[in-house]
């Protein structure tokens, strides 16, 4: 958390400050010390029609983690507002939102970040704005976007504020990404990236290649331009793993310094929840704007739509539930801003590993480097493209005695996995349910769950 | 707060010193001095003399830590980046000047027929059969002389083999490499291993617990009594030094002993002027990973603990990675390069997006106000940049990001930036 005198603007309680209220010129900036000798701004007219594919906002809010057991005094977080019991910052995607309702969002943040994509040399511009921080209005943090892995990047594209520069409260900036490696990656805030990230201000991002469309896979719908279609696939997941440490967000909470060296993970999560909320839909799906980004419907405030009965999840939208039919191939995108290297384990069903760090798994000779496993070793800050190929329907007689077969993803490091919980059972983990052939339609999105609701 | 403050007042004395090592007062430094400003600093062998000594470094949070390492002859942290070629026969005498009488020992992960005083080195053993080093060591105030042949290229460490729970996190470890016959501007006896030689580079990672380090210094041999149930480390490091002081040059003089720097500093790819890739040698002499990203390039890992990746037939069996997750003990060799995809350019190929003003933007340091590269513009008033002609700055960090940390000072530890100069000419100093 940076306070202001790291920053380049005055905001209007400085400015109030140092004026009393009346004009302040900026011939006037010489006698003033040197960092309130500052520029004033022309207006940035946030909200204009811009020329841009999404509009993303950074802020601050407030989501849930199960309550019980409490982590006294850290979790749950006493300010929290019911149901909800920690302190976050977060994106929301704000496009198609009107300048009221995109103001609105301010302390509306969601963990994680939305999950956005782009086509292999198709040109994405993603601007950003920053909402500010509603519980914390005494720091003034910028915020940015960084593409975790986006190679020969200019950093005037590539968010890390140091090299390159950031977007204060109420401001905007534009990048424009021209990705020619498809992959899956990942996308955080880089200003303060210990905090912002922890945080919340991450998610998973991935890239399609051109080779979509081939007839190599019976979908044409393909991890890699693998040549040969062994990367096609007919369903994909985005696992999205990040952790929490309820101390540290408490301390952003309550305006406390934390010690992030003595961080730890006290929830591991998937796609921003723990199980078994991982296998709950997602929140209501806005299909017709998920062009670029997987979108929830919105309300007239432009805040997010919980699912019904489950208004917990209300910022934290997205399904780790993964379903197939039988047969099927289904992509599992898995990518870690954790701190920790996690260990996923598929019990029954082997991943086939085709991709890592957004690259295809053959060396510059071509040699196959693809290799099947049932844990996937994930260090922080890397990414996986794992192909599961469904096995035979057993009939459903299995655990779950409701027409599918299933079995679990997990986390099997198990101080990640079970998050005090006295059964285990709780963190990293989600299933695989697999459906006898036919009996799910073709997958409309990505994560797609059979309870979603889809407007 | 304050120590944010201090950090960034460190950070633009760093710049001050690096530009006046490039000022003409200076001498020139040649892209292939000996001692570069960027890049491995070889210590030449194949005899070499280490002594095994006490001292303290300086941290980037002001603090200063007791250290043990070893010097040839003078105290470093860490050890002389010992440089041989494959078939040397390589002799490393250490010199034991540890303080409370303690014996201390060399050994080298991945040499084979390594020999101690002239006998095939092996572990000791007390009277009662307990284990007391990994190989011979030197008592209070010996010495111990350690051969082999150097028969593999590639990168190497080499550590304390005594009490190693205690020595290696006092810092007695260092790094060996080894050039392969096909030339020195080769990483392994391959031709697709061939690198830019002023652009060979190193990151050293380690850790401190300061709890650790201040027992032994307590004196009276306190050390003995730490508890390693209780270690924890809350520094972390690369080649000896954290963020800012990172990123200053080899040998800066307000870091007198700790004299390798991690600044990256390359050309774009070029087909025809700038071919080859760099290299990075990355050495994780810690106690567990260290998922190491650097932004903006995919390094190429070709090899790993000395070997090639290779199969049986020589089938290039090299990985792209954007996250080089190093283990405890492991030395990655990963080639990269950085290549201006776009060709932005303010008059012939604009970024395709209405650029803000500066003073609606938070600058960076480094930043040289404009997108392009070679390209500077001017700040607004009251914002000043260390930028020197409009080269680019790309962060490589640690992305376990509570590792970015000197003891609760936030964003520092294993930092270091990939520095790209425009194409030459430039106007860079």
């Amino acid at each position: 958390m940076s306070k202001q005198t790291s920053r380049n603007v005055i905001n209007r309680r400085d400015f109030l400050k140092l004026a009393g209220g009346t004009a302040f010129i900026v011939a006037g900036a010489s006698v003033l010390p040197q960092f309130l000798r500052k520029t004033l701004l022309p207006e940035q007219v946030v909200g204009a029609a811009g020329n841009y594919d999404l509009f993303f906002a950074g802020t601050d809010g407030w989501f849930y983690m199960p309550p019980d057991p409490a982590i006294p005094p850290w979790h749950p977080d006493t300010y929290a507002p019911a149901p909800f019991t920690t302190y976050i910052f977060g994106f929301r995607n704000v496009t198609g939102l009107d300048d009221v309702q995109r103001a609105n969002q301010k302390n509306k943040a969601q963990h994680n970040a939305p999950f956005f994509w782009a086509d292999q040399e198709q040109e994405l511009r993603v601007q950003l704005t920053n909402l500010g921080l509603a519980q914390r209005p005494d720091l003034t943090d910028s915020h940015t976007i960084h593409w975790h892995g986006f190679r020969n990047v200019i950093p005037f594209f590539d968010g890390e504020p140091t090299g390159s520069v950031s977007v204060p409260v109420n401001q905007l900036f534009t990048y424009v990404f021209r990705p020619h490696d498809p992959g899956t990656y990942m996308y955080h805030c880089h200003v303060e990236d210990v905090e912002h990230v922890t945080m919340g201000m991450t998610s998973l991002v991935f890239v399609r290649p051109v080779q979509n469309g081939a007839t190599l896979y019976p979908s044409g719908k393909y991890a890699y331009n693998d040549g040969d279609g062994s990367t096609g696939y007919d369903r994909e997941n985005a696992l999205f793993l990040s952790e929490i440490w309820a101390e540290g967000h408490w301390n952003d909470a309550h305006i406390q310094e934390s010690d992030w060296s003595r961080f730890k993970a006290d929830f591991s999560m998937l796609n921003g929840r723990v199980y078994p909320d991982t296998v709950l839909p997602n929140s209501p799906i806005n299909l017709a704007a998920s062009t670029h980004a997987l979108t929830i419907q919105t309300d007239g405030n432009g805040d997010l739509v919980p699912y019904p009965g489950y208004e917990h999840l209300q910022y934290s939208p997205h399904s780790s539930l993964i379903t197939c039919n039988e047969g099927e191939r289904v992509l599992l995108r898995f990518a870690n801003l954790g701190f920790r290297e996690s260990a996923m384990t598929l019990a029954g069903i082997n991943m086939k590993v085709v991709g890592r760090d957004a690259t295809l798994m053959r060396s510059r000779d071509g040699t196959d480097t693809s290799y099947l496993t049932d844990t996937l070793l994930i260090g922080a800050g890397e990414s996986y493209d794992a192909i599961v190929e469904a096995p035979a329907f057993s009939g459903g007689s299995g655990s779950s005695g409701n027409g599918y077969d299933t079995y679990m993803l997990y986390n099997r490091r198990y101080t990640q996995d079970s998050n005090l919980t006295a059964g285990g059972g709780a963190g990293q983990r989600t299933e695989v349910r697999v459906y006898s052939a036919g009996t799910l339609p073709t997958q409309q999105y990505m994560n797609q769950h059979p309870g979603d609701m889809i407007g | 707060m304050l120590t944010t403050k201090i950090k960034w007042i460190r950070l633009a004395m760093v710049f001050v010193i690096g530009l006046l090592a490039f000022s003409p007062l200076a001498p020139i430094q040649s892209a292939k001095a000996l001692n570069p400003t960027t890049g491995i600093v070889c210590t030449f062998g194949p005899t070499f003399t280490l002594t095994a000594q006490s001292g303290y470094i300086q941290m980037p949070d002001m603090n200063s830590m007791y250290m043990w390492s070893y010097g040839s002859p003078n105290f470093q942290h860490p050890g002389p980046v010992l440089c041989v070629n494959q078939g040397d026969t390589a002799t490393v005498t250490l010199q034991n000047s540890l303080p409370y009488s303690l014996s201390t020992s060399i050994i080298f992960p991945g040499q084979e027929n390594v020999l101690a005083d002239g006998a095939p080195s092996q572990p000791e053993f007390d009277l009662v059969g307990n284990l007391t080093s990994l190989t011979k060591s030197a008592g209070a105030g010996g010495s111990v002389t350690y051969r082999f042949v150097a028969s593999r290229p590639g990168t190497f460490i080499y550590e304390s083999g005594t009490d190693t729970k205690t020595q290696v996190p006092m810092g007695l470890f260092g790094a060996l490499i080894v050039r392969p016959s096909l030339g020195a501007s080769y990483v392994f006896n391959r031709a697709d291993s061939q690198f830019t030689p002023t652009e060979e580079f190193m990151a050293l990672l380690s850790e401190i617990d300061p709890y650790q380090h201040a027992a032994w210094e307590a004196g009276l041999n306190p050390g003995r009594n730490f508890n390693l149930n209780t270690y924890r480390a809350r520094y972390w490091m690369i080649n000896g030094r954290g963020f800012p002081d990172s990123i200053a040059d080899n040998g800066a003089p307000w870091l007198p002993v700790q004299p390798y720097g991690a600044l990256a500093r390359i050309y774009p790819f070029d087909a025809i002027n700038h071919p080859y890739p760099a290299v990075e040698r990355f050495i994780n002499v810690g106690s567990e990973e260290y998922p190491f990203h650097p932004h903006g390039q995919n390094g190429l890992v070709i090899g790993r603990d000395g070997y090639p990746l290779e199969g049986p037939g020589g089938q290039d069996l090299s990985f792209e990675k954007f996250d080089v997750n190093i283990g405890p003990g492991q030395t990655w060799d990963v080639l990269f390069k950085w290549h201006d995809a776009e060709s932005y350019n303010p008059d012939t190929n604009p970024v395709p997006v209405t650029i803000p003003d500066l003073v609606n933007l938070t600058i960076g340091m480094f930043y040289s106000g404009s997108p392009y590269l070679g390209y500077t513009q001017t700040m607004p008033p009251g914002i000043s940049t260390l930028n020197q002609c409009g080269e680019y700055y790309i962060i490589s960090h640690n992305h376990a990001l509570f590792q970015l940390d000197a003891f609760g000072q936030t964003m520092s530890g294993p930092i270091t930036y990939l520095r790209i100069d425009p194409p030459q000419p430039n106007n860079c100093p």
